[in-house]
This record gives C-alpha cells, structure tokens and sequence, in this order.
C-alpha cells in the first residue's frame, strides 16, 4: 500500500494539468527513444529474402552480399527495397517510418545539401549541411541528451546529498570547514576548465559528464545543509538515537526521508540545465565529439545556415519544447510537495 | 623584398584558416579568414607605448656592430670588374592605362595589430602582411613571366661563386618620409636584423646563417652573399633582401616597446596614415611616390586611401558589404559564392562575382600517415586507405564540385611539379586487395576489417583522424561514412588547432588531417621528408618518412644551383613521395573568387597569372609583384548608389575567367 501522503501527492500532481500532461508526454518520447532503432533508422525492420525472414535492426552489419548484392559493407536497405519492389520475387524488406540513421549523408548529385524537408524522400525535417536527416539527428540526439541529464543527476545528487548531509548532522568545524571550501570551489569558472579540457583531450561522454560533476555537485549541498539541520533538531531524531540508532542508521533512515521533498522538487530543474549544458557545450563546440548527434551541434549549424530554415526552427523548437515541459513537470512537483499549500490556499 | 622570410611566416600552417584558398600569399593582401596571431584585445595605448618619450633620458642608444663575416665567405673588398649588368625593360606591361587614381577603398580585418613594427613580438599578426608588401625588395619578379623586374635596384649581377648577387639601386628610390635609399640602408638591414634588439630569434638567426654578408661599394652599388649557391633565376628569392630605414631607427634595449605604434616609412606605394585604435588603420598612398612612373609600376595603386575596418566577426562583415560599407568581400568558399551570393545586390547587378583562376603553389593539404604506427609502418595499409578516402566525394557533394581534386604532395611550382603522378581514387576493390594483402581478411559484426594476430587477438582497423578546424568536420563525416565501405574506421579525434598542430609535431598523430602553406619557386621536401627530421619532434617530417635513397635525393635537390637538374630531382621525389604513401593529397582550389561592388573596375584580362586576389590592394602577392590593378569609379559609384535607392535593376554580373586554368 502506498503511503497516503504520497497518494496525496500524486493526486495533488495530477491535478495540474499542465504538469501532468508534459510530464506524460515526455515520458513517451523518452520511451520512443529508447526504442529509436525501431522508428528511425537506416537499418530494415523485417527483410525476407528467399523464404527467410531477417531482422537486422539490433545485432551486427548484415552485408549486401547476403542478400545478393554484390558489395561486403552493410546492406542498403532503402536500396533493398526499392530492388526487391522492381524485382518482384517474392522478396521484401519493411523499413522504419523514418529510414535514416543519425550518421549517414544522403547526398545527391544533382542538388547540394542541405536539403528542405520532403515527404518523397522521406526527409520529413529535411537534412543539416552534410546531408544527415534532422529527424534522426533530433531523435538520436535527445537519447543522448537525456541520458546526460539523468547520469549527471544520479552523480552529483549523490555527492552533493552526501557531503550536505553530513555537514548538516554534524555542523560545527565540518561544516564550516566544507562551506569554505565549497566557497572557494564554486570560483572556479566551470565553462574555462571545460574550455581547457576540451582543447587538450577530444572530449567524451563520461570525460564531459565528470568535469560537470565535480563541478556540480554543490549545489545540492546547500538545500540538504539546511534541511537536515531542521531535521536533526527534531524529536523524532532525538528518539531514534535514544534507542541506539548509529549516525547512518539515523541520516539514512529517518532524515534522508524527510527530506526527499527538497530533493525531487529540484530534480526536474537539474534536468532541464542538464540538457541546457550539453547543448551549450556542443554549440560552442566544447562538447560531444562529432560525429555524434547533438542538438547544440545542429543548433549551430542552423544558425550558420540561415537560408536554410528548417535545420535552426526544427531544433529550436525542440529544445523550446522539451525544455518547457521539463520545467511545467518541475512546477507541478513542486507544488505538489509543497507542505504549506492547504495553509495557503484552503 | 624579404621573399624567403615571408614564405616562412606563411609556412606556419593554417589549419586555422580552414580553405587554402582563404589563405592569402604572406605578402599579399591581408586575410581576414587569418586569425593568425593577433587578439581581439589592442593593447592599451599608454601601456605600451608609453616609454618612447617620457623615459628617454633613461634610453641607452646603441650604434650597431658592423657585420661579422666568417671564413670562407665574405664579398670581395672591390666591386668585381667583369661583372655583368642585368634588367628587365622588355616584358608586357600588366597594368590597364584606364585606371583612374583616387578614392577609398574599403576593406575589413579580423582584429586590430598589435603592433606596427614589422620585427619582433606580436609583429606576425595578419596586418604585417599588408605593411610588409609596401616595403620594396631590390627586385621583384613579373607577375606573367615570371622573370625578374626592376623595384629598388634598376640592374643586377651575380658573382662567380654562385651564391653573391650585386645590386644598383635606382638613384630616384625614397622612403616615404623623402629620405633616398641607399646601399647604407641595406647593410643595416643585415646589421639590424641581427641584433638582440628587435627581439627576433628567427631572424637573428636566419640573417646569419643563410645571409652571410652585405657590403656597400658606392651609394648605390652594394652586394649580398648567402649561404649556398642558387640557380640565377632563384637567387633574388633566396637573397634579395629588402632595406630598413637607417635614418628611422635608433637601438637601444628598449626598441620593441618604442617602436611598437611607430610605422616604418615604406618604400612602397602606400604608409601608414590615421590609425584609430580598435577601429582602423588607413594606408594613405604617398605623395609623389618615386615609383609612380615607372614601366612595371605605373597605373597601378590607384586608390588614393584603403580603410582597413575592424569586423569582429564574419558574419557581420558580411553585412556591411552588401550595404555596401565594404568594397569587396571573398568568395571562395562555396557556401558564399553560392548561397550568401544570391543577395539581391548580387541579383540586381550592384556587385559582381569574379571567379578567377591562377596559378600559383597550392597549399599541400592532405592526410598524412603516421608510420612510426605500428599498422602504418605497413604499405599496405596506406594504400589501402588511400584508396578508401573518398575525397571525390565530398567534392562533388558538399565542396559543390568547385574544389578539385590535388594530385600531388606539391604542386603549382610550374616545371618542377611532377604532372605524371595520379591521385590513387576510391576505389573498394583495390582497397580490399591490399587490406587483405596486410592480414585484415575479415569482418567483425560492426563491419569493421580485423586481423587475427599471432597471439590469438584481433586488431581492427580503426584509426583516429587529428584534426584542428570544425569547419572540416562536414568533410570528415561524408570520408568517415565512405570508407565504412572499405571496412574501415575512422575516429574523427577534433581539437584546438593549435593543440592538433602541436600533437602532429609531436608526431603523437595516427593520420593527421591538415595543409601546409606553400609559396615561393621550388617545392620544399627536406622538412618534411628527410630521415633527419623523422622521429623527432617538433620538426615537419609528420609522417615520420624516412628513406636513405631519398635523403641522398633530397640533398643534392638542395645543394644544386642547377635549375634543370633541380627540376629532374624535383619530380623524383615526389614520384618516391607518391609511390611511399605516406600523404594522401586532398583538395587544391586554384582560383581565387571575390564580389565586389561595380564601381570597382579592373583591367579587361583582371588579373595576372600569379594574381593571389583581383581586389588586391598591396603591390606584391605571393613572390610576383602582380597587384593594385583595379581602380574605383566615383562617378560610376554614384550611378549604382541612385540606383540601389531608386531599386532598379542593372545587368547582372558573374564572370568567370579560365585563362589560367590548368
């Protein structure tokens, strides 16, 4: 049975709508992107070819030569395809809704990239300056956003929720000690040190989600400082450690719990920068090595690109739009924990 | 003029720059694509300029030691009586007795300069090559033929030991503050680039070891000898050295701060005139300049000023030139001449398009192997991958089929380039053969070639591209995709330039993806391919070549003065270049393209075969002397203003010249 304080909350959450809807539309296209390979790729879903049926989206490069084309490299399927329709054997191969990878250059002969979104081509946001379908730079690229955002939650909640812990519940000399030093460690001008990393190793996934936790985590130090000070001083604290409860026993299971409202509240926030950042970063060119597909990395093309409208309004849209919903999901958390609302408001 | 020095500066690499052809000749018009050395800060007037005056009570001078020659060189004490004087009055004048002299041309810069000494530090910033063509060689070289022309030194002769080279100044030259030239100004030249002074350990060491001694034998007679003998038609390059003003310059320890903001008068058409810190510098043409009438001289430099504009920003300068605040803007880029061109002052005929294309050395841009790679020590590897580059590809594609394809290593140096050599194409079936030749039979499941080794492991093919400009990054995907194909990998490894071209001279690289800058008259092939500079950081051997039969090659290449014998060596090496493997050529732009408003007006065959840029203000490009062709059209500009106010349409304009096509 779920705690009644939490089904009041939910239901608090679900009241606002705004909150509510964001918050399930997100969910989707988080859900839609994990499965991308299935909507967006370049790769067959299904491709029967003799009798058998061959299912190359997961799993390794099939080779053209397997299904009788005269190359080794991996099968063009939209090829395939169209081969297999003129041919009229029997064969058929069933493509994504969007046949395009995050990597490949469509380029063509006749006309030079990028290319305006067409419904023929199936290039339903058109291409960026070298040919790569938006869609599928867009779809890819916000896989890898998220997860960004969601590792670098997971990393510096669990430092900065540690270290402010530990400050608030024994206070004194350790917290002075860490406030300082947090102090001075907050001067650090975090966009140089990236600066200065990323001219001297090719930044990576994990290299870019470090830097950004060392110097993140302290934020969330503050909020916990203060809560588990309120905490701390409580009866309930107090009984707990009459009864003999150690330090962890106590911080872990009866403060941290107490507190966890401050901590969600913030989550969606933390998110919402953490996409921010990354896609600063590959704006400014100091993030994701390319050719990995990134909304900063599209946004600066698109703004190189004016003429070319689609690749800059596709992607700021996008990023308008995720990071608005993002933000109503964090309003509405926010006031579904509230403590004060019925104080307030009824 | 100091052909050689500038040639250096220029050889820094300009993998900033991204196209060659943004790349403009070191002595050339000023390239606002360079970001070169310069900041976007100017320093602060009174910081450092300050000291010249006020501490001048303070200031020691020093008079220069006189030039020390070493044994075994040395100019005879005598100018030698059988020598025999030399000129040029014959050759085709190049310049269109229609221009009209006067007006404002206006151009922009990345950044105001540092600093307008044209020696010592921050004296490398992309304005010194605008100050640096105004100042006059002895000689100077045709920009059709080819053949050396008459600048400072009306005749010259060579000495009979095949490195000394006589001059006779006309007796007319002045600097722009009316003082003559004399051979005085010469030897101090020597005397001054020598010295701890001017803060220059580049040429302080350059003026002795290849300049060995300078001797003045009347006012306007003096001689030059350098290190090794030359072919006669090299020799001004290698030795021609330019004056410095003996008049101008007092030394003393504190030279490079007192002489930060104080231009040296020119012997040039043009000098600085009104600078505005941050904002521009203006080259005012001198009044009376000695030149004026001279064969190879005259009609050109027309425009009576050329703003030099601070534009921060590319995009921005843009904008100014299609109002029209700028005269004229470069095209080589496709995307400029192709999408940014289609601005209506381009479709209702306000501004041409020029596409001109010339022949001049080509920048030797390209992948260079890493052989001390334990994989690129195999030959067939790297003609595996030089079949699986795709280079055509992203010609015909993002390129828009205007850059071409480069053949060789070096090319553009007239009879020593190798025409024989063919680039190897992308070609799987070839690829295939000899990846498999090199044990890489297989595929793994990302289709990727492997080679099972004989420890039971596998390696795969899989190497990291260094690279240092993002604006190649689209270039780069389209080769990483293709060569896919081959079964191979590419990592594309993007960094600071400055830290990509530091790895590649640590030679830390697998394939380094870059260009070097190339000008002057013979191919070069010691830096970058003798065993002495394999293996060794900091040098330009980058792909770690080293071959006994070629270094023996590369010497005699270097010690011979005999120009058809250099010629012969020349196309030896580069076929050994092309035969090792070691550099796939990429791309060579030979043209330059600009716009430019219409009441810029050229000479009916624009430009000459050695023109770095039609709208080339300064007198020199490259080595040639060849620009300041065109001219401004004030009343022609009042007629195309009316019109843009009054929206009407004129003729369009695109022209695009192939005369010098090759």
């Amino acid at each position: 049975m779920l705690d009644p304080q939490t089904v009041k909350q939910w239901k608090r959450f679900k009241s606002i709508k705004r909150g509510y809807w964001s918050a399930l539309i997100l969910a989707v296209l988080l859900g839609l992107s994990l499965v991308a390979e299935l909507l967006v790729n370049s790769r067959a879903l299904i491709v029967s070819y003799e009798g058998t049926w061959h299912f190359p989206t997961y799993g390794g490069v099939i080779p053209g030569s397997k299904f009788g084309l005269e190359y080794d490299y991996e099968t063009n399927y939209r090829e395939l395809q169209q081969k297999f329709k003129d041919a009229d054997e029997g064969n058929w191969v069933l493509m994504p809704l969007v046949p395009y990878n995050a990597f490949e250059n469509d380029l063509r002969t006749d006309k030079f990239p990028p290319y305006p979104p067409s419904l023929e081509s199936k290039h339903y946001l058109g291409t960026d300056s070298t040919g790569r379908d938006i869609v599928a730079r867009l779809m890819y690229g916000f896989r890898i956003a998220m997860g960004f955002a969601l590792v670098l939650l997971v990393c510096s909640y669990a430092a900065g929720i540690l270290v402010g812990c530990a400050m608030g519940y024994w206070g004194g000399a350790f917290d002075l000690l860490f406030q300082r030093l947090i102090e001075i460690w907050n001067t650090i001008p975090f966009l140089y040190v990236i600066m200065i990393v990323a001219s001297v190793v090719v930044p990576s996934f994990w290299t870019l989600v470090t830097v950004m936790v060392i110097f993140g985590w302290t934020t969330m130090t503050w909020n916990m400082r203060t809560s588990t000070y309120k905490e701390k001083a409580r009866e309930y604290v107090n009984a707990a450690r009459a009864l003999g409860a150690g330090n962890s026993r106590v911080i872990g299971i009866h403060i941290l719990p107490n507190t966890i409202s401050v901590i969600v509240t913030f989550i969606p926030f933390s998110i919402a920068s953490g996409v921010a950042s990354l896609t600063a970063l590959d704006y400014l060119g100091f993030g994701l090595p390319p050719p990995t597909p990134s909304w900063g990395e599209l946004l600066s093309q698109g703004t190189d690109n004016l003429e070319s409208l689609w690749i800059v309004s596709s992607v700021g849209l996008s990023i308008v739009a995720v990071l608005l919903m993002v933000t109503y999901i964090g309003e509405a958390i926010r006031e579904a924990f509230d403590p004060k609302k019925f104080t307030y408001y009824e | 003029m100091d052909l050689l020095l500038k040639r250096f500066q220029s050889l820094l690499f300009f993998m900033t720059v991204g196209f060659i052809a943004g790349c403009s000749g070191p002595d050339g018009s000023i390239d606002p694509n360079d970001v070169g050395s310069t900041e976007d800060t100017v320093s602060n007037q009174e910081g450092s300029n300050g000291s010249g005056d006020e501490d001048s009570d303070e200031t020691v001078y020093v008079e220069l030691p006189p030039i020390e020659v070493r044994e075994g060189d040395g100019l005879p004490l005598e100018l030698p009586p059988n020598l025999v004087w030399l000129t040029n009055n014959e050759d085709p004048e190049f310049a269109s007795p229609d221009a009209i002299r006067g007006g404002m041309y206006r151009t922009w810069m990345l950044s105001f300069p540092l600093t307008l000494r044209l020696v010592g530090p921050d004296s490398n910033g992309a304005f010194a090559g605008v100050v640096r063509a105004n100042q006059f060689g002895p000689v100077s070289y045709h920009p059709q033929t080819g053949n050396p022309i008459p600048v400072l030194a009306t005749h010259w002769a060579f000495g009979e030991d095949g490195r000394s080279i006589f001059y006779r100044l006309n007796p007319d030259a002045k600097w722009s503050d009316g003082v003559p030239v004399t051979a005085d100004d010469f030897v101090f030249a020597v005397q001054f680039l020598r010295s701890e002074q001017i803060v220059g350990p580049w040429y302080n060491n350059y003026y002795t070891e290849r300049i060995r001694d300078v001797k003045k034998y009347d006012t306007h007679i003096y001689g030059v000898q350098g290190a090794d003998a030359k072919p006669q038609e090299e020799m001004h390059y290698y030795y021609g050295l330019g004056p410095r003003p003996q008049h101008f310059h007092r030394m003393s320890d504190n030279w490079v701060t007192e002489y930060n903001w104080k231009p040296d008068p020119t012997t040039g058409p043009y000098h600085i005139g009104t600078i505005e810190k941050g904002k521009y510098v203006d080259l005012e043409r001198t009044q009376n300049w000695w030149a004026d009438d001279l064969r190879y001289m005259r009609n050109r430099f027309n425009p009576e000023t050329i703003r030099y504009r601070v534009i921060r920003d590319e995009n921005s300068a843009w904008q100014h030139f299609v109002k029209g605040e700028i005269d004229t803007f470069d095209l080589t880029i496709p995307e400029y001449w192709h999408e940014k061109a289609k601005h209506e002052v381009f479709e209702k005929g306000y501004v041409a398009k020029y596409w001109f294309y010339n022949q001049l050395p080509l920048g030797s841009t390209g992948i260079y192997l890493n052989t001390s790679d334990p994989l690129l020590s195999d030959k067939n590897i790297r003609l595996g991958l030089a079949h699986s580059i795709n280079f055509q590809r992203v010609i015909d594609t993002i390129l828009r089929g205007d850059y071409e394809r480069l053949e060789t290593f070096q090319l553009g140096f007239g009879p020593y380039d190798n025409k024989s050599i063919q680039p190897r194409k992308f070609d799987l079936r070839k690829a295939g053969e000899y990846f498999e030749a090199a044990g890489f039979a297989s595929r793994d499941n990302t289709g990727i070639r492997t080679k099972t080794n004989d420890n039971g492991s596998t390696t795969r093919l899989s190497f990291r591209v260094t690279y240092g400009n993002p604006l190649h990054t689209p270039r780069l995907v389209v080769i990483q995709e293709e060569a896919k194909k081959a079964g191979l990998e590419l990592q594309l490894h993007l960094l600071d330039s400055a830290t990509s071209f530091k790895q590649m001279l640590e030679k830390k690289h697998q394939l380094a993806w870059m260009g070097w800058a190339s000008s002057g008259v013979a191919p070069r092939y010691w830096e970058h391919f003798h065993s002495v500079n394999a293996n060794v950081t900091q040098t330009n051997n980058i792909t770690n070549h080293a071959n006994p039969a070629m270094d023996e090659l590369i010497m005699q290449f270097r010690a011979s003065a005999d120009r058809d014998e250099r010629i012969a060596l020349a196309h030896q090496l580069e076929q050994i270049v092309h035969d090792s493997a070691v550099v796939i050529p990429r791309t060579k732009v030979p043209f330059t393209r600009q716009g430019a408003w219409r009441w810029l007006e050229l000479p009916e065959w624009l430009g000459t075969r050695h023109s770095t840029a039609l709208f080339n203000s300064q007198p020199s490009s490259q080595m040639y002397s060849g620009g300041g062709l065109f001219w401004i059209n004030e009343q022609k500009k009042e007629e195309i203003l009316e019109a843009k106010r009054d929206d009407q349409q004129m003729d369009k304009l695109v022209v695009v010249d192939e005369s010098y096509r090759n």
